[in-house]
């Protein structure tokens, strides 16, 4: 052999082997979140959940042999979000994506993911569409916009129905919303599902979240005179119509938010003494039974190991076992390849209470965890306590009165 | 039907609100011909100001307004002395110059905050008198009495002091004011300075009311403008009335209409008032093309 192909052949062995030693080394994975702009809060809350769970992960040996990396991709809209996908996958080489807490950033980057054949992996974002338009490399383990309303539902019919000693036939729902596709679409299903079950729905009304003034949207309320209030919407408007209810001296029986209505920012508004005995269905808390979500004291440990702090919002721990989920589907299928851990997760069967939110997993041909559910938190002496479902609730918890004091 | 009075009473208390946030907006452009798109952003200030206050100093915004709507109105002098004297001779590039502020000043807070919603809750908020249906909330009465006081203050100093007539001066002819020896770059810092200060001012009187955001400037811009074409460009009284009228014909259309409609109210009003009297209810006729009002 000549010299130079001898010279040739080292260099390009040893250029081949440090190259494969790199990728052998780790698995990286792309976070895509908004960590600027208004939805900041949230976004890194939801990867603070990844990063507890890839931290467990690699203490106990890694995935497929190796060491997870998490790699942090901004999107603050859907376009950056296209942006994020392209410079995470051509420029930091990583192998899948992990996301994300807005539905329209997800819809874009996971389409942006497909162009490069890796998976999309969603934890968080609810809308319907993202696992209706079978995307091949679309996988979601937290639960769709549906599932809202669906939980609130049962918790007119199971928890508020028997708690103001009426039959469900003689309930009276007012149901408000944002006005936005999210708000009217939960509103929407709400409707059906309540009206289904025999329950009177007065009225539906909506609103925008940024709305100055809240008066006209409560008196109208008031005046059908419903038993329940339902209102899905953001922070400022679900703080600005309680306050407003408290205004106009309106006492509903009771108050059940979704989505929101769940934090300090909340709290602060209105404080402990009005909010007492309000309802919030959201993601599940960390006060719940073990039974039901295993681990989920671990997880508030964990988070304030690692963050010195309590958890923000709940949608941190859905994402944790959003994430625990993912790895399995991994190990399962022996690679990061989009096909196979599809095949791979849809052969997954767990039941309810396998994970720390409370979520099992067994996916639908749309890739769409159905073994996903939100639970009920009421407002007890300022702080948020989970009421439902019941097989979630500790048990020296009650249900405190839920009308206005 | 018997709602009808409360609806009133929410409309003209919200008109108070509007007219508050309108009257540094309008004196503005009244004055200086420019339209500040940042006064949100202002008003934005104002609260968080007063959040801060509260929170750090347990200072009700009653008390802190004092301190803040001056910095506020410092800001202000800064803004014109800085941003927009610069520019004077380009005014299209002003208004763009306010709309880069506006984002700047929103994301600024949004660097600082990381958009959590603020609130100073407190027992200032919740107290309410209540005539039968009818009720009235404080706040938002002090929010009415402050803009009317504001309105009747900022006539007379208009009218009666020498600094308010070299305002007039410099509103109604800018040459001949200088010629006249009137300071007139001194009096468009001293005219933002006023504007700017109105809008903390708007901020801490607002603060009891709303949870802020960093967008929250955003939210009052919209009303605001309609309200300074109402009641016609560069009128403080125009500001007032044009206020209440938005308010009670907002709170009549949420009501009995729908209150999605809302905002299709404000731009219904643009409208309307562009293509029946484009100078605004009190606005001197053509005042729109020539962009000065006359101080009555």
């Amino acid at each position: 052999m000549k010299k130079s192909t001898a010279l040739a052949g080292i260099a390009l062995a040893s250029v081949v082997s440090l190259v494969s030693t790199a990728n052998a080394q780790t698995i990286k994975i792309g976070a895509i979140n908004p960590y600027s702009g208004p939805l900041a809060l949230y976004g890194t809350e939801v990867t603070r959940g990844y990063e507890i769970a890839v931290d467990q992960l690699n203490a106990s040996g890694g995935l497929l042999g190796k060491k997870v990396e998490l790699i942090r991709g901004d999107a603050t809209n859907p376009q950056q979000g296209i942006a994020t996908v392209e410079q995470l996958v051509t420029r930091e080489k990583v192998d899948l994506l992990l996301g994300t807490y807005v539905s329209g950033i997800s819809m874009t980057a996971s389409d942006a993911a497909m162009r490069y054949n890796k998976l999309y992996w969603e934890t968080n974002a609810v809308f319907q569409t993202l696992t209706e338009r079978g995307l091949p490399n679309f996988i979601r383990s937290g639960p769709d916009g549906n599932v809202f309303a669906v939980t609130s539902s049962k918790v007119v019919r199971d928890l508020i129905a028997p708690a103001l000693k009426k039959d469900i036939k003689d309930v009276k729902v007012w149901l408000e919303s944002e006005d936005s596709v999210y708000g009217t679409g939960v509103a929407k299903a709400q409707k059906q599902l309540l009206t289904e079950m025999g329950a009177q729905v007065v009225g539906v009304g909506a609103h925008s979240w940024k709305s100055i003034d809240l008066n006209d949207t409560v008196l109208r309320a008031k005046q059908a005179n419903p038993d329940i209030l339902i209102q899905t919407g953001y922070v400022p408007d679900g703080n600005l119509m309680l306050r407003t209810i408290r205004e106009q001296g309106w006492k509903p029986s009771a108050i059940l938010f979704v989505g929101t209505g769940d934090t300090p920012e909340t709290l602060e508004a209105v404080g402990a003494s009005y909010l007492e005995g309000v309802l919030v269905v959201g993601y599940p808390r960390n006060d719940i039974k073990d039974s039901y979500g295993p681990g989920n004291k671990a997880y508030l440990a964990a988070y304030q190991a690692k963050y010195k702090k309590d958890p923000i919002a709940p949608q941190g721990m859905a994402a944790f076992s959003g994430a625990q989920i993912l790895f399995e589907s991994i190990k399962a299928a022996g690679s990061v390849d989009p096909d196979k851990v599809r095949a791979a997760a849809q052969k997954l069967d767990k039941p309810e209470g396998t994970y720390a939110s409370g979520f099992g997993a067994k996916f639908d041909d749309k890739m769409q965890n159905t073994r996903a559910s939100f639970t009920a938190s009421q407002w007890q002496s300022g702080a948020m306590v989970t009421v439902y479902p019941k097989e979630a609730v500790l048990p020296n918890v009650t249900l405190k009165p839920l009308g206005r004091p | 039907m018997d709602q009808i009075l409360n609806v009133l009473v929410i409309g003209l208390l919200l008109g108070g609100i509007y007219g508050l946030v309108s009257i540094g907006l309008n004196l503005i452009f009244g004055v200086i011909r420019i339209i500040n798109f940042a006064q949100g952003e202002l008003v934005m200030f104002g609260m968080y100001g007063c959040y801060w206050a509260h929170v750090q100093m347990g200072l009700s915004p009653y008390v802190s307004v004092f301190i803040v709507a001056p910095l506020v109105g410092l800001l202000g002098v800064v803004i014109q002395r800085v941003v927009l004297q610069p520019l004077q001779s380009e005014p299209s590039m002003q208004i763009f110059a306010t709309f880069g502020l506006l984002m700047m000043f929103q994301n600024i807070m949004l660097a600082l905050t990381g958009g959590e919603a603020f609130s100073v809750g407190g027992s200032l908020g919740t107290e309410v008198i209540s005539l039968g249906d009818t009720k009235v909330s404080m706040v938002r009465l002090i929010t009415l009495l402050a803009t009317t006081l504001i309105t009747v203050g900022l006539h007379f100093f208009l009218k009666r002091t020498m600094l308010g007539k070299a305002i007039r001066a410099v509103t109604q002819d800018k040459r001949a004011a200088r010629v006249m020896g009137i300071a007139v770059e001194r009096i468009f810092l001293l005219t933002f300075g006023i504007g700017a200060a109105l809008a903390g001012l708007a901020g801490a009187l607002l603060t009891p009311i709303y949870s802020i955001t960093p967008g929250i400037g955003g939210n009052f811009i919209m009303a605001a403008f309609a309200v300074v074409v109402l009641g016609g460009l560069g009128s403080v009284w125009g500001a007032y009335l044009g206020g209440l009228i938005v308010g009670v014909v907002e709170a009549f259309a949420g009501f009995y209409i729908d209150p999605v409609l809302k905002s299709a109210v404000w731009f219904l009003i643009f409208l309307v008032v562009l293509v029946v009297r484009p100078a605004g209810l009190l606005g001197q006729v053509g005042a729109e093309e020539v962009g000065f009002r006359e101080q009555h």
